[in-house]
């Protein structure tokens, strides 16, 4: 019996021993094992390769920024705040990782090289946790147009959440968009899949695990009486939101349900409707805030 | 001092005293010369002005043209090929358009012959460096247009003959200033970035010999901006086109046409016969002759082959006794000597000043008068720096425009000034260039005429390797604006050519008339023209060289 | 070498040795070599890219990119020159296009596997923020990505380094017009004038120099208004 065989630097080099005794023995028995003709490395040693460096250089040169921005004065100080989930989740990490490891930093600063040195003094934020730092109350004060009536299921997925330790409230049980939605005047609907995964990426080559995710997930929201979804993520949006599409093609007599972001619904209770852009989303959630009489316009 | 300097030790003093004065001088100029002051100033000191720097040309229709030694000596120089080497009956590329040379106005006549209904497959561009690679790229300052409110062609007419002594051709002048508008709009259209105000119009500034603030920039890289967005559009027409090819002789049939070129690849040192209905000549100026050894600001092909090939042909030639010397060349450091420091710097408010830190000439006048007064300044009152390479400079204190215009100007309106000297260590937001005049411009060229037709059948020509419209010196600005009004025209009127003509036979005969001029004048001699690129290797390695390969 | 006034420094032009006279640029220390540029030299004065260079010197690793015409010599300079940048425009009808991030991706759809690494940022002889007007780009932003590249010269050194394999002087170059054309738009004053110069209407004072004799025309230009 001839069988491939690949041996591996350390084989022809320390472990000599290792390789000629397995091979006399292996032959012993009948097996014949035939060297690559052409092969390299397995990978595990190549420094460039192992360490994870290139990741961090796009986050960490955010950072940069963000030092460089307040020592410039135009800023008050060096809290980042993000919007998308997973701008917040990448960055977050990232800083953690070189904060801790400051091997990993000094790597980073020499492939960079142009760039001044990352001093690790920026905190990353999400805007949800600058609001709750603000108090509810202030925020609620600022209301003028009160969501009153309207139902909505606040809906995190993973990336404001996960990892624990990075995210921006309880894994299991968030509670930061539901009291903002409660100080916007809004009727909060809680659905046990608030923090269930929307499929992310999958959306690009298989819609179907898409569309079945975000099924389970709206269709609690709608069972339970959901107006709308609220999320703090572009990735949900469109998997809850434009794949519906590929929802009704999957499960019969499937309601559309709107999707917006928490900041238009901000908007529209701080009386400044012509930054909601609510005409961007799909479906359409303008149909159900004019049943609750929350939109100026008559149309 | 605190600051750093790019500037030896010894040059501290001067600099200190540039630095003295600088107050004063804001918002203050040195009086503009009289006519009679500048026609003296230019008979004294100005290089065309020096009798033994030229000679009668002893051949051909223009025998007894005046012209520099450099020159009369590439049109005194034999053909390039011989008939005999030559098979014309191998037709490489048959075609309606052959444009030679791809910097602007080739650029244009190729655009504007497609868009007139030629074939794509039936034009050619050949191009002896890169598509693009020419002097049209390397224009800084900007392009003179009279579309402000109160300014009009008319007055840039007279800017443009007036500043060109009056020997230019009238109805040249008039399409060039006619079509100024039309142009910018054309490259607005095309995706041209253009300074604008904030209110959208455009930011005009004044140049040399200008009545009116009428010069359009792209920060300081208008030829930059301008020829790539042209060659961007050419490639996006699928027009055909070959770089690193030369054309080294015009073709002619039997009933005295010009009908195409022999080309020269330089990759492979074949030659290709190129037959085409109309050809256009749109090879530049001659800036790498060094005439009289200047230094000169061109690129590295400016070496004259457009007169060479017309001459070779017939066609007549005008003002080539008159060459442009921009007044403001690097003259420090070493590295650098020669290059332009873009008219647009004075114009924005840098001064030229002499060692004590004095103004000497109103920093405005024509480009001759400016260099002329910069001459004199190092030359007869004995006011100039001299560098550790014994060359002479003024000083042209460029820290004024951030004082004038504002702290960020010079970095946001000369990013290639200041990063080409910033290189050097001299930040010119802080020091003075210094600066001397440096050979810019071949302001006579080919003769044509509004259709961009030269006095033989079939070639048009069109950019610095024609002549008329400048007169004897050219203004910032309309050099670059000659390029796409009298390419595009040339483009288009080729393009009509090419529909109505049909060519007879081929012949290099005019080669053989040539090699009997030169013969009839006595003219013995081994140059040959045209000499397709400058010789710059070390002395050395050119006394050693054998030719085995 | 028996030239004892001037500092000579020791050069590798792809990997053969000269001594060269220190403080040559790299194209005139080639020359001096005994080259005679063909391709590989331009307009010699760092504004068309033509002589794009790629150099190591003495004792480091880093592989740095030039123009010739630009860069000094360094004692113990090694160098190659990088005339082309192999890379296909892709051609377009700027005036039927949109100006956002789906140009970018459609003509270009590499720019997606920007890592943000900066190579082309550092690469870039002209000192051009080469990765954030790419980034720019891949975002919409076409005014950033326009302003960001405008001294780009073309000289083709970040494409060549690109790990991603992104040519981003196309991508520069069609932000700009893409900005011109469709953000920026013509100017109102210069269309005006384009209208009165085809209605005629300075046909007749053009005319009128033109009959001017000599003289007449000179007083003419020297007495014309200044305003400047």
């Amino acid at each position: 019996m001839r069988l491939p065989y690949y041996p591996g630097c350390t084989l022809k080099t320390t472990a000599q021993n290792f390789e000629e005794s397995a091979l006399a023995s292996a032959r012993a028995l009948g097996v014949e094992l035939v060297e690559l003709p052409r092969w390299n490395c397995c990978g595990t040693v190549h420094a460039l390769a192992k360490d994870d460096v290139m990741h961090y250089l796009a986050p960490i040169r955010n950072l940069i920024r963000v030092e460089e921005m307040a020592e410039s004065g135009l800023v008050d100080e060096k809290r980042v705040v993000t919007l998308c989930a997973m701008c917040y989740n990448t960055l977050k990490r990232a800083n953690a990782v070189v904060k801790e490891d400051q091997e990993k930093m000094q790597k980073v600063r020499e492939i960079m090289e142009r760039e001044n040195p990352y001093g690790g003094s920026v905190q990353v934020v999400h805007l949800l946790q600058v609001l709750r730092d603000l108090d509810w109350s202030k925020v609620a004060d600022r209301v003028e147009r009160p969501l009153k009536g309207l139902r909505v299921a606040p809906y995190y997925g993973c990336l404001l959440l996960r990892p624990r330790g990075f995210g921006i409230d309880d894994v299991d049980n968030p509670q930061v968009m539901e009291r903002l939605l409660e100080a916007l005047g809004a009727e909060v609907v809680n659905i046990p899949f608030k923090t269930k995964c929307c499929g992310a990426y999958h959306t690009v080559q298989m819609k179907e695990v898409v569309a079945e995710l975000s099924h389970r997930i709206l269709d609690q929201a709608s069972s339970a009486g959901a107006d709308m979804v609220a999320t703090a993520c572009p990735l949900c949006e469109y998997n809850l939101g434009p794949r519906q599409e590929e929802v009704k093609k999957l499960f019969r007599g499937f309601a559309p349900l709107p999707v917006v972001y928490f900041t238009q619904l901000m908007a529209l209770a701080f009386g400044l409707e012509e930054a909601t852009g609510f005409e961007q989303n799909d479906p359409d959630p303008r149909p159900a805030l004019r049943a609750r009489g929350l939109l100026k316009e008559e149309s | 001092m605190k600051r750093m300097s790019g500037y030896p030790e010894y040059m501290q003093e001067s600099l200190r005293l540039v630095e003295k004065t600088r107050p004063e001088r804001i918002g203050k100029t040195f009086p503009a010369m009289t006519a009679e002051e500048k026609e003296r100033i230019l008979r004294d000191w100005h290089p065309d002005y020096k009798e033994e720097s030229k000679r009668p040309l002893r051949i051909g229709p223009c025998k007894g043209q005046v012209m520099p030694h450099e020159v009369a000596d590439i049109l005194e120089a034999h053909p390039a090929i011989t008939p005999d080497e030559i098979d014309l009956t191998d037709i490489a590329y048959d075609l309606d358009v052959l444009v030679i040379g791809a910097g602007g106005a080739g650029l244009s006549a190729a655009l504007l012959a497609h868009e007139n209904g030629v074939e794509r497959d039936r034009i050619l561009m050949v191009q002896k460096l890169r598509l693009g690679d020419a002097n049209s790229k390397m224009s800084q300052g900007g392009i003179q247009a009279a579309d402000a409110p109160d300014d009009s062609p008319t007055l840039h007419y007279l800017d443009v003959i007036g500043g060109g002594h009056f020997a230019n051709d009238p109805d040249l002048v008039e399409a060039l200033v006619k079509e100024g508008p039309d142009v910018i709009k054309w490259h607005e259209e095309l995706g041209v970035i253009y300074d604008k105000n904030p209110d959208g119009t455009m930011q005009l500034a004044p140049g040399g010999g200008t009545c009116r603030r009428r010069m359009h920039s792209c920060k300081d890289y208008t030829g930059l901006e301008i020829t790539r967005v042209l060659v961007d559009e050419f490639l996006n027409r699928e027009i055909p086109y070959v770089e690193f090819t030369c054309a080294v002789e015009l073709l002619m049939d039997d009933k005295g046409q010009v009908a195409g070129s022999v080309l020269y690849d330089l990759d492979s040192d074949e030659y290709l016969i190129a037959r085409a209905k109309s050809t256009v000549l749109a090879t530049g100026g001659f800036g790498r002759l060094h005439i009289q050894g200047f230094e000169t600001t061109n690129h590295y092909g400016a070496t004259g082959d457009g007169i060479a090939l017309a001459y070779h042909v017939g066609a007549r030639l005008r003002d080539l006794d008159s060459t442009q010397f921009h007044p403001t060349g690097a003259a420090y450091p070493e590295q650098i000597v020669g290059q332009l420091c873009t008219e647009k710097l004075r114009g924005r408010g840098a001064q030229p000043v002499n060692k004590y830190g004095e103004l000497f000439v109103y920093p405005l006048e024509t480009r001759d008068v400016e260099a002329s007064a910069i001459i004199r300044e190092c030359y007869e009152r004995e006011n100039g720096v001299v560098t550790p390479t014994g060359m002479r400079g003024v000083w042209l204190d460029t820290p004024l425009i951030d004082i004038i215009n504002g702290e960020g100007t010079i970095e946001r309106e000369f990013a290639a000034m200041f990063r080409n000297f910033k290189k050097f260590d001299i930040d010119i937001r802080e020091e003075p260039m210094l600066v001397f005049p440096t050979l810019h411009y071949q302001n006579g060229g080919v003769a044509i005429n509004t259709r961009s037709e030269t006095s033989i059948p079939g070639l048009y020509a069109a950019g610095e390797v024609a002549g008329g419209v400048h007169g004897k010196n050219r203004l910032m600005g309309n050099s670059q604006l000659d390029l796409y009004v009298f390419g595009r025209r040339a483009g288009r009127f080729a393009a009509e050519r090419a529909k109505k003509i049909s060519l007879g036979k081929l012949t290099l005969s005019h080669l053989d008339r040539y090699e009997r001029w030169l013969a009839e004048a006595g003219i013995e001699t081994d140059r040959r023209a045209p000499i397709l690129l400058p010789e710059y290797r070390g002395k050395r390695t050119l006394e050693h060289q054998l030719k085995l390969l | 070498m028996m030239d004892d006034e001037v500092e000579m420094v020791t050069i590798y032009v792809m990997g053969k040795r000269h001594r060269v006279p220190a403080g040559l640029t790299i194209m005139k220390a080639m020359e001096y070599a005994g080259h005679q540029f063909r391709r590989g030299a331009g307009c010699r004065g760092g504004f068309c890219g033509a002589c794009a260079t790629i150099y190591r010197t003495k004792g480091s690793y880093k592989l740095q990119g030039a123009l010739a015409c630009q860069k000094i010599v360094e004692d113990g300079m090694y160098i190659a020159q990088i005339p082309f940048s192999p890379a296909e425009k892709k051609t377009y009808n700027i005036e039927e296009l949109r100006p956002d991030a789906g140009v970018f991706l459609e003509y270009y759809p590499e720019i997606a596997r920007c890592l943000s690494c900066n190579t082309c940022t550092k690469a870039c002889p002209q000192d051009i923020m080469v990765m954030d007007y790419v980034q720019a780009a891949l975002r919409g932003d076409v005014e950033e990505a326009a302003k960001l590249s405008f001294d780009c010269i073309g000289c083709g050194l970040c494409a060549v380094r690109c790990p991603a394999e992104i040519v981003p002087y196309n991508i520069g170059q069609l932000a700009r017009r893409l900005y011109s054309r469709h953000i920026v738009g013509p100017t109102e004053h210069v269309l005006k004038r384009v209208r009165e110069i085809e209605e005629g209407r300075f046909d007749e004072e053009i005319e009128e120099l033109k009959t001017l004799d000599r003289e007449a025309l000179q007083e003419r230009y020297e007495t014309r208004e200044r305003r400047l």
